[in-house]
């Protein structure tokens, strides 16, 4: 396994916000790991234990307050909004609970929008586009707009556009939150399907069956590790 | 990149049409009524020129000295001015010639038709002075003034109302119960600026003027003259000479006022040229009112889209899009609503203001100000209202953006 290249590796990884008023909040707490290419990894945890606070940390969102965050080798934790924008659009690919599609445009024009910040033609914006539709199952439908098709769909076509820029690595925050059990496991397949080509993944969780999927979990309980291993072999 | 940028901001507001087009819509009659007020001012201020044009700009007109009492300005004030004046004024160098007018309102009588007419006394060379020409049969001459005969010119508007299809040469026509045979007609001039008719005129000699409509009360003096300039140029230093001239005629002594004024038409047409161009930009500063109007709407609609379209941004960030990609976009948007707008209303403004010259008979030009105003507008604008919303949609934070509801 460790003969894999490492995509992502935090040092004592800290987060505190700090609120108007002079309050502050501990969130995260000197969380430590690392991540392989090709692997598969469910982030589990309460409600309000840390988890978004560390995806959005981990997909260059934020900023961590202390601790070193190392994507693909580069360190990332003390970037400027620039830079950040830019490891995102080349990077990264991300997958939301509520889709985050734009209603009014095509199917085609929202899986190839993060190439426009790339520089890349209109031609093959639309050419990437539909190939990575193929490969969500889509074919066919990259002139419609979202809204004519279905929940399991549109999420279908988030992840065609998380693939899009061939990222090192795709963060999925309740990627099943809002689909009901049966399109949920057609997502889920998706994933696993993506993942056995290659494609590292690391989504966000509370479901005990959609974690099934992944081989990895990591769990987090008040902003610490509390189990990092085999998913099957985790007993609550 | 600025393509792209374009493109997706097009895309934008095209998917609100309805919302685009009111918020357009205000700009369209911003920048409409400018031009149209533009147009308007112009159009005064040609019809100014023309008015000038038609009696001469190298002229200066002599009156008697304003009556003035405690630093209040009176009327006309007594006659000064006589004929041999005018008379040894033509002398004077760098003069063509020169002229008086002896006014009376009278009613033109011609079998059953009458007509209230202003009539001059004058001499010949007041068809130069004042830019006359005949339409038909003759002027007076120098001879007729000194017999004092009966001849009359009369103007368009007494040919038609009192003769209306006939020939009206050789007819005798009746003023005050007296009989005057009509020599020659004028060539029309059209209303003057304040809409009088200068077409509702008779001339004849000053003489018979004064010996048949006036009675006979300082027979010398003329009520206004006139002297011709040979040209623009010399306007100042002609009218330094009639100043010596008359009051050298006049005997004042050194320090005396003068008992006459003197008027230089190129003075006055710049005067009311002046006039003419605030008029204009009182008007189109009042227009331009709607135009801030228009341009609070568009700030308005862009704030509404950049909160509406809120999780957008904060996906487009996510997906990694730059800040300042973002802001240029949202900046688009706006130009690109003030720059139709601009163009509309510039096209609007243009055909409103020609159907209105039409309407009312007047030429109205095409001005080069219309296309420089809407093209600052557009771009001006556009940036004004659209800089706040941009730079609010720039500093969304991706994470709060994309937790929006
Ligand atoms: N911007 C913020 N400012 C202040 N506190 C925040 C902010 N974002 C998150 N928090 C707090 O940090 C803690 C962790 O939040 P986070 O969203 O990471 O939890 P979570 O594990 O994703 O919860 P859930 O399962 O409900 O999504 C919570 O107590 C939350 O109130
Ligand atoms: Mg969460």
């Amino acid at each position: 396994m460790s003969e894999k290249p490492i995509v992502i590796e935090v040092k004592d990884l800290c987060k505190t916000y700090y609120m108007e008023g002079g309050a502050s909040q501990v969130v995260l707490k000197h969380i430590n790991f690392k991540i392989y290419e090709g692997e598969f990894v469910a982030i589990m945890g309460h409600s309000g234990s840390g988890k978004s606070t560390l995806m959005n940390t981990l997909g260059c969102l934020d900023r961590p307050t202390s601790g070193e965050y190392f994507l693909a080798g580069e360190s990332v934790a003390k970037r400027t909004d620039k830079e950040l924008a830019i490891i995102r659009g080349q990077k990264i690919g991300f997958v939301f609970q509520n889709f985050n599609l734009m209603m009014k445009r095509s199917i085609v024009d929202n899986v190839s929008m993060p190439l426009i910040y790339q520089g890349v033609s209109e031609n093959e914006r639309r050419e990437r586009a539909l190939e990575m539709l193929k490969i969500v199952g889509l074919e066919g439908y990259g002139d419609r707009p979202p809204s004519q098709i279905s929940g399991g769909m549109q999420q279908r076509v988030a992840i065609a556009r998380a693939l899009i820029n061939h990222p090192k690595i795709i963060f999925a925050d309740e990627p099943t939150g809002n689909l009901d059990s049966i399109t949920s496991d057609e997502i889920m397949n998706l994933f696993t399907e993506l993942n056995k080509k290659g494609i590292t993944i690391v989504l966000v969780t509370h479901e005990d069956d959609v974690a099934d999927y992944a081989k990895r979990m990591i769990k987090i309980s008040d902003g610490r590790v509390e189990y990092d291993g085999l998913r099957k072999e985790y007993h609550a | 990149m600025i393509y792209q940028i374009l493109r997706e901001a097009w895309i934008s507001i095209s998917a609100y049409k309805l919302r685009t087009f009111l918020t357009m819509l205000g700009i369209v009659i911003g920048v409409a009524s400018v031009v149209l007020m533009v147009a308007a001012g112009q159009t005064v201020s040609n019809e100014i020129t023309k008015t000038f044009d038609s009696m001469g700009t190298n002229l200066i007109i002599l009156a008697p000295a304003e009556t003035v009492s405690g630093g209040v300005r009176g009327g006309r004030g007594r006659p000064s001015i006589t004929f041999k004046d005018v008379e040894a004024l033509k002398s004077l160098k760098d003069v063509e010639t020169t002229s008086y007018v002896v006014n009376a309102a009278v009613q033109a009588v011609y079998g059953s038709n009458n007509y209230g007419v202003s009539v001059y006394g004058t001499n010949p060379d007041y068809l130069a002075v004042g830019n006359w020409e005949i339409e038909s049969g003759m002027a007076f001459t120098e001879k007729d003034v000194k017999a004092g005969k009966p001849y009359i010119i009369i103007g368009q508007t007494i040919v038609d109302e009192l003769f209306g299809l006939q020939n009206p040469i050789g007819k005798v026509l009746r003023l005050k119960g007296q009989p005057f045979t009509v020599i020659g007609t004028l060539k029309a001039k059209g209303d003057n600026l304040m809409g009088q008719d200068q077409d509702n005129i008779i001339m004849m000699p000053v003489t018979t003027l004064r010996q048949r409509l006036r009675g006979s009360n300082r027979p010398q003096y003329t009520d206004i003259a006139f002297v011709k300039v040979t040209q623009e140029d010399k306007m100042e230093s002609v009218s330094k000479r009639i100043e010596y001239l008359l009051r050298a005629r006049h005997y004042l002594k050194e320090g005396a006022p003068n008992d006459f004024s003197i008027h230089l038409m190129t003075e006055m047409v710049e005067k009311v040229q002046n006039v003419g161009f605030i008029l204009s930009l009182l008007l189109s500063s009042i227009a331009s009112i709607s135009l801030v109007v228009g341009s609070i709407g568009i700030m308005n609609m862009m704030l509404v889209s950049v909160s509406e379209r809120t999780r957008e941004i904060g996906t487009r960030k996510a997906l990694g899009a730059p800040n300042r990609w973002i802001m240029f976009q949202f900046l688009m948007e706006s130009i690109i609503i003030s720059f139709m707008g601009s163009f509309i209303g510039m096209i609007l403004g243009v055909i409103l203001s020609q159907i209105a010259g039409k309407m009312l008979d007047k030429q109205v030009p095409i001005s080069l100000w219309s296309v420089v105003i809407s093209a600052s507008v557009a771009i001006f604008v556009g940036v004004v209202s659209g800089i706040m919303p941009a730079r609010k949609a720039m500093k969304l934070d991706p994470i709060e953006a994309l937790r929006y509801q």
